[in-house]
């Protein structure tokens, strides 16, 4: 506790992540003026707010030390839902919102449950989730979209607030504060971190796991639907592939924001910091005319070397309480 | 994630040795892979006497060559689930493969008895990549295969521009459509083949039982004189090279090396891939491997989705049927251990 500000600062785990996202505006802004044009910059911001969210849904179990593939499978769903409960229905889009969001909310708390209750690992059981709830949204839609999206949803996900800033943002900031309150400030969210870092002593000290590993589910489904329904707010349109590409990312930008994926120790602010990086590098390639394909590479190094820099600071952290011992 | 969870079934293996011989009948009857051949079998029953076509001549050629392809992608995924480790590169790997093989004969002109093999050790040097990245970055195969599946793919689909080869020598499609005795697929030979191959590796190498050594115990594997590191390393390369077979058998039935042929990164082989070591009886903490269940495993998926197909249900509902399946696995497995536990039989 005794050292200095400056010290603590780069120990933080969003401070790496930071400085290159600035390295990387400032480079790419010299390079490419257009990139910080107020319409670029609104693309930019749209794409964050929706990735946050995703990358949030993830960041929650990884603080418990398991993992979600199903993430995507449930924003799928609750996007068609949405779209579909309006369209075929009728149901007012007030309504088909609070019902998609709690469909998100009871896929989530469905996989945590069995998870908690059996002890399966849950890279099996959302692998399960990830395919029933895939083959459910294809079954609904068969692979056609739903187009009935209200104009004040696609005005929501398509117009600015304020100059560059898109209302997409409000979602993300709500989002990204409440968890941040969450892990930070709330029993149940010490109690995700608890049983991340030790699962054995976080029972033997009376947390209830089967409880918080349930509701880390719970609210890892809510920020899937969240991410599913800004999504369709900004495509204008309920696509049944929507959440087919999350899975990398995803997981890409908590672990780029130092997030330790045995559990215990995760930053939203550096997750903001993993997500604005990989959307940087996305529309530089596309400002650059460089192939597309090209990011699947990029976001898969960029795993690699997060996961090789959180490892070198574990190491680091290890010997210096091995000296301080 | 948490290898703690299925210790119980570990310790329930060890223990097994100690009952004597008086137990072997049962034993057997109450397998995994007993129960599995038995619903194998009565599924394969009901569906082939209220469906009409199901037992014809060329549908049971067809569920016979994807019972093929489907246990070859089941095997990969076993080879590293033995370490206790996963591959969620193994769809890349098989389509990284295919297209490198179409590659070789298409673009190249290297005929296929130099190809075929080559296009495997590639595979097995991919899988090498990730056993090595694993072993020297001590981070956990999920995360290390989960940026390498991105990274095949996307150079993969960099490299070709996402366009097929299908002008490949016309063997290639006439083996995949050929028929021995007029029913069998030469591709389920090659998997019944590999997994006997696999069954003797397992058992009797000295390679094969190091695997399971170091995946039930590393620390004692380590202490015994087993270089963990290397051995983890091979599981990988295994995989990889299982993983680029299936890749190949697969542009054998289709004829043609298409990049989506494992769907977006490969993710489309996920599923199979667990569904059968799990539904097999491979226990997911490592140390235990099923290669006849992996194969039954696949069988009752695929008779299964067959007569569901022949049923009308729809191809998309299949997808959710099949996410069940692997639900149901692993939690009757859960069951079956617990209630042997209790009653104290195993």
């Amino acid at each position: 506790m005794a050292t200095g500000v400056f010290t603590r600062a780069f120990d933080n785990d969003w401070i790496g992540p930071g400085l290159v996202s600035l390295a990387a505006v400032i480079g790419i802004a010299i390079l490419q003026p257009s990139f910080l044009s107020p319409f670029n910059i609104f693309v930019l911001l749209s794409a964050i707010a929706v990735n946050m969210v995703i990358a949030l849904g993830q960041l929650v179990i990884i603080a418990i030390g398991q993992m979600n593939l199903a993430l995507g499978a449930v924003g799928g769903l609750v996007a068609i839902s949405f779209v579909g409960l309006i369209e075929v229905y009728g149901v007012p889009p007030l309504f088909a919102l609070s019902i998609s969001l709690a469909i998100g909310v009871f896929a989530g708390m469905a996989s945590g449950y069995i998870i908690s209750r059996t002890g399966i690992s849950a890279f099996i059981i959302t692998l399960a989730g990830l395919q029933i709830f895939k083959g459910i949204n294809l079954g609904i839609t068969e692979a056609q979209p739903f187009y009935a999206v209200p104009q004040t949803v696609k005005d929501f996900g398509n117009l600015s607030m304020i100059g560059p800033i898109p209302w997409l943002i409000i979602p993300m900031i709500i989002a990204s504060v409440g968890i941040w309150y969450l892990l930070n400030h709330l029993r149940i969210g010490r109690y995700i971190l608890a049983i991340g870092n030790n699962p054995h002593a976080a029972e033997l000290s009376g947390i209830n796991q089967r409880a918080t590993v349930t509701w880390a589910h719970a609210i890892s489904g809510l920020l899937a639907a969240m991410a599913g329904i800004m999504l369709v707010a900004k495509l204008q349109i309920g696509q049944p592939t929507i959440g087919d590409d999350w899975l990398i990312s995803s997981f890409a930008a908590p672990v780029i924001g130092g997030a330790v994926l045995s559990g215990g120790h995760v930053s939203v602010v550096g997750t903001f910091f993993g997500v604005v990086i990989i959307a940087i590098i996305t529309q530089a390639l596309v400002l650059f005319n460089i192939d597309p394909y090209i990011v699947q590479v990029v976001l898969g190094g960029l795993i690699l070397w997060a996961v090789g820099i959180n490892r070198w600071r574990e190491l680091r952290v290890a010997k210096i309480q091995k000296q301080g011992n | 994630m948490n290898p703690s969870m299925a210790n119980p079934s570990l310790t329930a293996d060890a223990q097994r040795p100690t009952q004597g011989r008086a137990s072997t009948l049962t034993r057997l009857v109450l397998s995994n892979e007993f129960g599995l051949a038995v619903l194998l079998v009565i599924t394969f029953l009901i569906f082939a006497n209220t469906l009409q076509g199901y037992s014809s001549t060329f549908s049971l050629f067809t569920i016979g060559r994807q019972i093929g392809i489907n246990t070859m992608i089941g095997l990969a995924m076993m080879a590293v689930i033995v370490t206790g480790g996963l591959d969620l590169s193994v769809g890349a790997i098989g389509a990284c493969t295919a297209m490198v093989f179409g590659y070789l004969v298409q673009a190249l002109g290297i005929p296929l008895a130099g190809a075929v093999p080559l296009a495997i050790v590639f595979g097995a040097g991919l899988g090498f990549i990730n056993g090595f990245t694993v072993v020297k970055s001590g981070v956990h195969s999920f995360i290390i295969t989960l940026a390498s599946m991105s990274i095949f793919f996307g150079l993969m689909i960099f490299l070709t521009k996402a366009q097929s080869f299908n002008q490949l020598p016309p063997e290639v499609p006439a083996f995949g459509k050929s028929k021995i005795g007029g029913l069998v697929s030469p591709l389920l030979i090659i998997s019944v083949v590999t997994c006997a191959a696999l069954s003797v590796f397992y058992r009797f190498t000295t390679l094969g039982r190091s695997m399971l050594a170091a995946g039930a115990n590393p620390k004692a594997a380590e202490l015994s004189g087993i270089r963990t590191g290397r051995i983890i390393t091979a599981c990988h390369m295994l995989t990889g090279g299982l993983a680029a077979l299936a890749g190949l058998m697969l542009t054998a039935r289709t004829g043609a090396a298409i990049p989506s042929m494992a769907g977006q990164l490969g993710q489309d082989w996920l599923l199979p891939a667990f569904l059968a070591p799990v539904l097999g009886g491979t226990l997911l903490a490592g140390g235990r491997v099923s290669v006849i269940g992996t194969f039954l495993g696949a069988a009752f998926v695929q008779v299964m989705t067959s007569g569901l197909l022949l049923m009308r249900i729809g191809e998309f509902w299949i997808l959710a049927c099949l996410g069940v399946m692997l639900l149901l696995a692993v939690l009757t497995d859960k069951a079956r251990q617990t209630i042997l536990r209790n009653k104290g039989m195993v």
